[in-house]
């Protein structure tokens, strides 16, 4: 959304929240290399160095990884969607610097080069057990690396939302190497319980959070209207909607949000043109549908960006029949403008 | 096995060597070709931009290609 872009987006909350990732992260490299002093004394700088920027890169990226689910469970949680993505880019700088100085550390050391004694050091490939796990953190670290190097918006548009989303799903099947390159790691060295335990711990919670959001989902897809009138389907009962925000239907297998802000109702696409966050989970902030992921506007009644912007959904025609919203299932090309329902409290 | 490993490391090598190059042309002139708004944008947004256009070449330049070629 905009005319230009900027380095970084940055605003006074996301200012605050980058300290906060910033002092979170100093806090916890300190705690850690500091415990692993007091109960540990022989550990090398090195090894610190790796174990303590491994540790907090897959920390973030649980982090990371359970935002989704708990911001759809508690809308509390969407300002920590909204900053995803630098802690993303926090996540693979803390990745980088722990395979960095593993490649350093391990694979320097012969004449050869060390992306090739990363592959060669290790040649049981046929082996389950001994199987050479930094391989697999080699290629977590390459998607990460995409990832964090197409975070920026300008990819979004100029990859297309699409590709774009697609490579940024295979965070999953990087978050998969990492757990075998963890468990791997941890029993070829010395089995560790504690931390084999902690990382089963938040892969069960991850994946649980996953399904039971991904069910509700689902749930959602299956509300179909029933009732209809000469073409027009019922939906809700006007006092079911909250005063500035939507409730969320499937009319003709689109989603649709119907918003309801100063005595009006306006149907809109649910869809955002950013990267088709939920506007019907947003408010209406200054008289414009806010998206709840990054914040881009429309306006609810013809489904445009406020200008300069210009992102256009489509919208729908409403009707109020006593007190029976009623929705008319087409929907009109973006940005069409429609007149409001309007109603007396 | 060894023999794979070393083809492999070679042509990951010459991808990034190559994204390089890419990555300088695209940081001079290929960024303005794709998108419009990078000539009201900062010079520090190309920089942003550089390591997605290193480790995405082939993608984008394809797409700046379609793009001359259908103007
Ligand atoms: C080039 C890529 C990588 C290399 C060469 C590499 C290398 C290593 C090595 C040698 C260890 C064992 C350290 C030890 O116990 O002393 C290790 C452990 C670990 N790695 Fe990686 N790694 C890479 C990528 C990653 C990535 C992308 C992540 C996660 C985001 C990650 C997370 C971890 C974690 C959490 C441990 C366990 C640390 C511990 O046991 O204290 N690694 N890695
Ligand atoms: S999805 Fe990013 S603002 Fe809507």
């Amino acid at each position: 959304m905009g005319v230009n872009y900027q380095t970084v987006l940055w605003n006074r909350n996301k200012k605050i929240y980058d300290r906060w990732i910033g002092l979170s992260m100093l806090i916890y490299l300190i705690s850690f290399i500091g415990l692993t002093f007091i109960t540990n004394v022989q550990t090398s700088v090195e090894t610190l160095i790796i174990r303590a920027f491994g540790t907090l890169a897959i920390v973030l990226l649980h982090i990371i990884l359970v935002i989704g689910p708990l911001s759809r469970i508690n809308t509390r949680f969407l300002p920590l969607l909204y900053n995803r993505r630098h802690l993303g880019v926090s996540m693979f700088l803390a990745a980088l610097i722990h395979g960095g100085f593993s490649l350093f550390q391990f694979h320097t050391l012969g004449n050869v080069n060390p992306i090739y004694a990363l592959f060669s050091s290790n040649m049981d490939y046929n082996s389950l057990k001994n199987f050479p796990f930094q391989v697999l953190g080699f290629f977590a670290l390459i998607i990460l690396f995409l990832m964090a190097a197409t975070s920026h918006d300008f990819w979004l548009k100029n990859l297309s939302a699409k590709s774009w989303k697609r490579l940024h799903m295979m965070v999953y099947f990087a978050y998969a190497l990492i757990i075998m390159h963890v468990f791997l790691g941890s029993f070829q060295q010395q089995p560790s319980l504690w931390s084999t335990a902690i990382l089963s711990f938040g892969f069960v919670v991850i994946t649980a959070l996953h399904i039971s959001t991904g069910s509700k989902e689902r749930k959602l897809d299956h509300i179909k209207t029933t009732d209809t009138n000469e073409g027009w389907d019922y939906v809700c009962d006007i006092d079911e909607i909250p005063e500035d925000r939507a409730k969320i239907f499937i009319v003709d297998n689109e989603r649709i949000a119907v918003f309801k802000y100063n005595n009006k109702l306006s149907a809109i696409s649910n869809v955002c043109k950013h990267q088709g966050g939920p506007l019907g989970e947003g408010k209406v902030v200054d008289g414009c549908v806010t998206c709840p992921w990054h914040g881009y506007q429309y306006l609810p009644h013809n489904g445009q960006s406020p200008p300069p912007f210009t992102e256009q959904v489509s919208t729908y025609r409403l009707k109020l029949i006593d007190k029976k919203v009623y929705v008319s299932p087409k929907a009109l090309p973006e940005g069409t403008e429609v007149d409001p329902v309007i109603f007396n409290n | 096995m060894l023999i794979i490993i070393e083809i492999f490391v070679n042509l990951l090598l010459g991808y990034f060597i190559f994204g390089l190059l890419f990555g300088i042309y695209f940081f001079i002139k290929g960024a303005f070709k794709l998108d419009e708004l990078i000539i009201e944008s900062k010079w520090t947004v190309r920089l942003l931009l550089l390591p997605g256009a290193i480790g995405l070449w082939p993608l984008l330049l394809m797409k700046i290609i379609r793009k001359t070629t259908t103007k």
